[in-house]
C-alpha cells in the first residue's frame, strides 16, 4: 500500500484491505489512482459518513468470500432483446446488437466527474474497465443488462451515450452471486433524447450491493427510472441526476420491499442546473419485522439556472409489522425563487379501517395486506412500461408466498 | 337464527374504556327481516361492527351464535365465509383496487374457505352484469378503485352489489337509506329485498321509517343506550317516526 493511500485509509477493516490489495494487482493507470484515492477518502463508507449513516457498507461488508446464495431468477429477461451480461468472471455481449448501438470494450479506466460524492461508483470504476456503449439508432433500442455471479468481489462499469433524439429502453436485473458488489452506470443524453430504465434488484441476505448511476441530460432529454428493490444484506440504490439544459424532465420512481434480514436503500440526487426543468420522484416501501428501508431524496435547485424548476418528491413507506426500520431523509435545497417545488414523506401502518373492511368481505389477514400493500407501491411502477407486469408479479409474490 | 343474548361491548383502553352495549338480546330467525331503530348514539354501529369482529372493540359478555356458531371467537374472514355480511354505514376507500379485482378476491377466498371451488371468470362476469343492471350500477364503475371518487349514494349501491354477488346468509345493513334519494332508495330495496329468503336473515339498522317502506320488517327493535328497549311490528316504526324517540324512551325507563 502506497503512503498516500495508508494515510487515507486509516485503520482499515480486513474487507477495506483486500480492496487494497485487489486494487494493487492491477494494471498500473493514472486514473485508476485518481479513482481508488477518492474511494479511499471515505473508505467503505459508514455510520460516520453523513449521507451513509443508515446504510452501513463499512461494518457489513466483512470477509469478502462468495457467499452460498442460490441463483436468482431473472424477471426482467425476454427473448429477442440483446443482453450484456455482467459478472466477478467478466463481460458477455451478444455478437450481433440492435442497429445503430456500438458497443466498446475497454480494459483502460475512464474519468469520472464527482467521484468523491460516490465513492462506491468511484470503487467500481476504479476496479474494472469500462464498456461504452453509444446509441444513435432512429428506431427505438431495447437493451438487457444482468448483474450476477459468483465471486468475492464484483466490479462493474458501463457509459451509455445517447445521441440527439434517440431513445433507449435499458432493463437491469442485479441479481447478487457476490460478497460485495460495486456497478457503476452512466447516461448521457444528448439533446431530446429518451432513455427508460428499469431496475429489478435483489441480492441475498449476506450480500452487499451498491449500484450507482450518474445520469446527465442536456435539452429536452427524458428520463424515466423505476426501480423495484427487494434489498440484500445491504444494499443502495443511488441515482445522481443532472440537467444541464433547459427543458430536460425526469421520472424517479421506486418500490422497496424489505423482509426479516434485508435492507434497501433508495438514494436520489437531483440537480437543476437549468431553467425550466423537470423532477417527479415517488418512492413507495413497504418493510417486514427485522427489515429496514432506507430513502434519501434530494433536490438542489440553485440560484440562476434553477429558475422555473418544477419538481416534486413523494416518500410513503409502509411498516408491515413491529420491528419494521424506516429512516427517511428527503431534502430540498432552494435557492431560486421562481420555482413549483413539492415534496411529501409519511410512514406508518396499513389502515385498519382498510384492513377490516377487506376481512369482512372474506379476505383473509396475510391477502388482504397484501393487496393493500400492492396497491401502495403500484403507482411507483407504473412507468415502467413492458416490465410493468413483472414487476407487480415478483411484487405480488413477495408478498403472499 | 341470529341469536344475541346479554351483549355487553366496550370500545377503548385504559383510561378511555367506555361501555357502549349493556346487555343486549337480540334473535332474528332465518327467513325474517328485522329492523333496528334508535337514536344517535345508541350503540347501533357498535352492535354491527362486534358482531363482524371489528378490531377495537372488546365483548365483555354474553354470546353471538348464527345458526348455532359461536361468531364471537372468530376472525372477522372467518366469519364473512360463514355468512355475515356487513353493508358499512361508511363504505371504505380502496384506492389501488378495481371493484371486480376485489370482489372477485373476496368472493374466491370465502369458497376457498368453506371449501368450494373458484368461481370461474365469464361466471364472475356474467353475475356481475346481470347484478350491475339491477341496481342501475354503470359497469365502468366496477373497473374503478373501491369507492374512490364515488358519490354516497354510489358508495351505498356498491355495498348491496358487494351483498348481492356475495349471497350472505346473514346481513346487516347499517342506515344503508342515509344519503340516498328517493329513487336510489328504491333501486337499493329492490336488490335487498331479491335477497330476502327461507334460508337467510336480514338485520336493517336505520334512523328513519322511511327505508321500511320499501324493506318491510317482520319486526322492529329500539336500541337505546346499548340495550333493546322495545320490540314490536312494523307499526313501531310508524309510531317513532311520528312521536320522535322521545316517548317509547319514557316509557321504557
Ligand atoms: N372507536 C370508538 N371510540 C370511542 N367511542 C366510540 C367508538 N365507536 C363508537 N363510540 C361511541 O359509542 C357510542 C355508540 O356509537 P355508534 O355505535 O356509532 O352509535 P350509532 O350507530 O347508534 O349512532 C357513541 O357514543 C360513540 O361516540
Ligand atoms: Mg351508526
Amino acid at each position: 500500500m502506497s503512503t498516500a493511500l495508508r494515510d487515507i485509509l486509516r485503520n482499515p477493516t480486513v474487507a477495506e484491505l483486500e480492496l487494497v490489495a485487489r486494487y494493487a494487482g492491477l494494471k498500473v493507470d493514472a486514473r485508476r489512482e485518481r479513482l481508488f484515492e477518492a474511494f479511499a477518502l471515505t473508505g467503505l463508507p459508514g455510520r460516520r459518513d453523513e449521507n451513509w449513516r443508515w446504510s452501513d457498507f463499512k461494518s457489513a461488508v466483512t470477509a469478502l468470500d462468495a457467499p452460498k446464495t442460490p441463483p436468482a431468477h431473472d424477471p426482467l429477461a425476454r427473448g429477442g432483446v440483446a443482453t450484456l451480461r455482467f459478472s466477478p468472471s467478466g463481460f458477455a455481449a451478444p455478437s450481433a446488437l440492435p442497429a445503430g448501438v456500438r458497443l466498446v470494450t475497454r480494459e483502460d479506466v475512464q474519468a469520472m466527474g464527482g467521484a468523491e460524492d460516490v465513492p462506491l461508483g468511484a470503487l467500481a470504476a476504479a476496479l474494472s474497465g469500462t464498456v461504452q456503449v453509444e446509441v444513435s439508432a432512429e428506431a427505438p433500442v431495447h437493451l438487457h443488462m444482468v448483474f450476477q455471479g459468483p465471486g468475492a468481489i464484483h466490479a462493474a462499469r458501463i457509459a451509455f451515450l445517447l445521441r440527439p433524439g434517440t431513445e433507449l429502453h435499458v432493463s437491469e436485473s442485479h441479481l447478487g452471486g457476490a460478497a460485495f458488489s460495486a456497478a457503476l452506470i452512466e447516461f448521457t443524453l444528448q439533446a431530446g433524447a429518451r432513455l427508460n430504465r428499469t431496475i429489478y434488484q435483489r441480492g441475498g441476505a449476506g450480500e452487499v450491493q451498491a449500484i450507482t448511476a450518474l445520469i446527465e441530460q442536456d435539452a429536452g432529454a427524458e428520463s424515466v427510472q423505476t426501480v423495484l428493490a427487494f434489498g440484500a444484506k445491504v444494499s443502495r440504490i443511488e441515482t445522481r441526476l443532472v440537467h444541464r439544459e433547459t427543458g430536460s424532465k425526469a421520472t424517479l420512481n421506486a418500490a422497496y420491499l424489505a423482509g426479516k434480514g434485508f435492507h434497501a436503500d433508495i438514494t436520489t440526487h437531483v440537480r437543476h442546473g437549468a431553467p425550466a426543468c423537470t423532477t417527479r420522484q415517488q418512492t413507495k416501501g413497504a418493510v417486514l419485522d427485522g427489515g429496514r428501508g432506507v430513502f434519501r431524496g434530494k433536490f438542489l435547485v440553485p440560484r440562476t439556472s434553477g429558475q422555473q424548476t418544477d419538481a416534486s418528491m413523494q416518500h410513503n413507506a409502509l411498516l408491515l409489522e413491529e420491528g419494521a426500520e424506516v429512516f427517511a431523509k428527503p431534502e430540498l435545497e432552494i435557492l431560486a425563487d421562481d420555482v413549483q417545488c413539492a415534496h411529501g414523506n409519511t410512514s406508518g401502518a396499513l389502515d385498519g379501517t382498510q384492513l377490516f373492511y377487506l376481512r369482512q368481505r372474506g379476505i383473509p389477514l396475510v391477502q388482504a395486506r397484501a393487496m393493500l400493500t400492492e396497491a401502495h407501491i403500484a403507482q411507483a411502477l407504473e412507468g415502467a412500461g413492458e416490465h410493468e407486469d413483472a414487476l407487480r408479479t415478483e411484487a405480488s409474490r413477495w408478498l403472499a408466498p | 337464527m341470529l341469536k344475541i343474548e346479554n351483549l355487553s361491548a366496550t370500545v377503548g383502553e385504559g383510561e378511555g374504556v367506555k361501555t357502549i352495549l349493556h346487555g343486549l338480546t337480540l334473535s332474528v330467525p332465518t327467513g325474517e327481516v328485522h329492523a333496528i331503530m334508535g337514536p344517535n348514539g345508541a350503540g347501533k354501529s357498535t352492535l354491527s361492527y362486534v358482531l363482524t369482529g371489528r378490531e377495537g372493540y372488546t365483548v365483555t359478555g354474553g354470546t353471538a351464535t348464527l345458526n348455532g356458531l359461536d361468531l364471537l371467537s372468530l376472525d372477522p374472514e372467518a366469519r364473512a365465509a360463514k355468512g355475515i355480511f356487513l353493508s358499512f354505514q361508511y363504505p371504505v376507500e380502496i384506492p389501488g383496487v378495481p371493484v371486480m379485482t376485489f370482489v372477485r378476491t373476496a368472493m374466491n377466498a370465502q369458497r376457498k374457505a368453506r371449501g368450494e371451488a373458484e368461481i370461474s371468470a365469464p361466471d364472475f362476469i356474467r353475475k356481475s352484469r346481470e347484478i350491475a343492471k339491477v341496481l342501475s350500477l354503470d359497469p365502468e364503475m366496477l373497473k374503478r378503485p373501491v369507492n374512490v371518487g364515488f358519490s354516497g349514494g354510489e358508495k351505498k349501491r356498491l355495498e348491496i352489489y358487494q351483498m348481492m354477488m356475495l349471497e350472505p346468509r346473514f346481513m346487516v345493513l347499517d342506515e344503508t337509506d342515509s344519503g340516498l334519494d328517493i329513487d336510489a332508495l328504491r333501486t337499493v330495496a329492490e336488490g335487498v329485498n331479491a335477497l330476502r329468503a327461507p334460508d337467510r336473515g336480514m338485520l336493517v339498522i336505520t334512523h328513519y321509517q322511511r327505508l321500511l317502506d320499501y324493506i318491510k320488517p317482520d319486526k322492529v327493535h329500539v336500541l337505546a343506550k346499548g340495550r333493546i328497549i322495545k320490540t314490536g311490528g312494523p307499526e313501531l316504526a310508524h309510531r317513532l317516526e311520528a312521536e320522535g324517540y322521545d316517548g317509547v324512551l319514557a316509557e321504557a325507563v
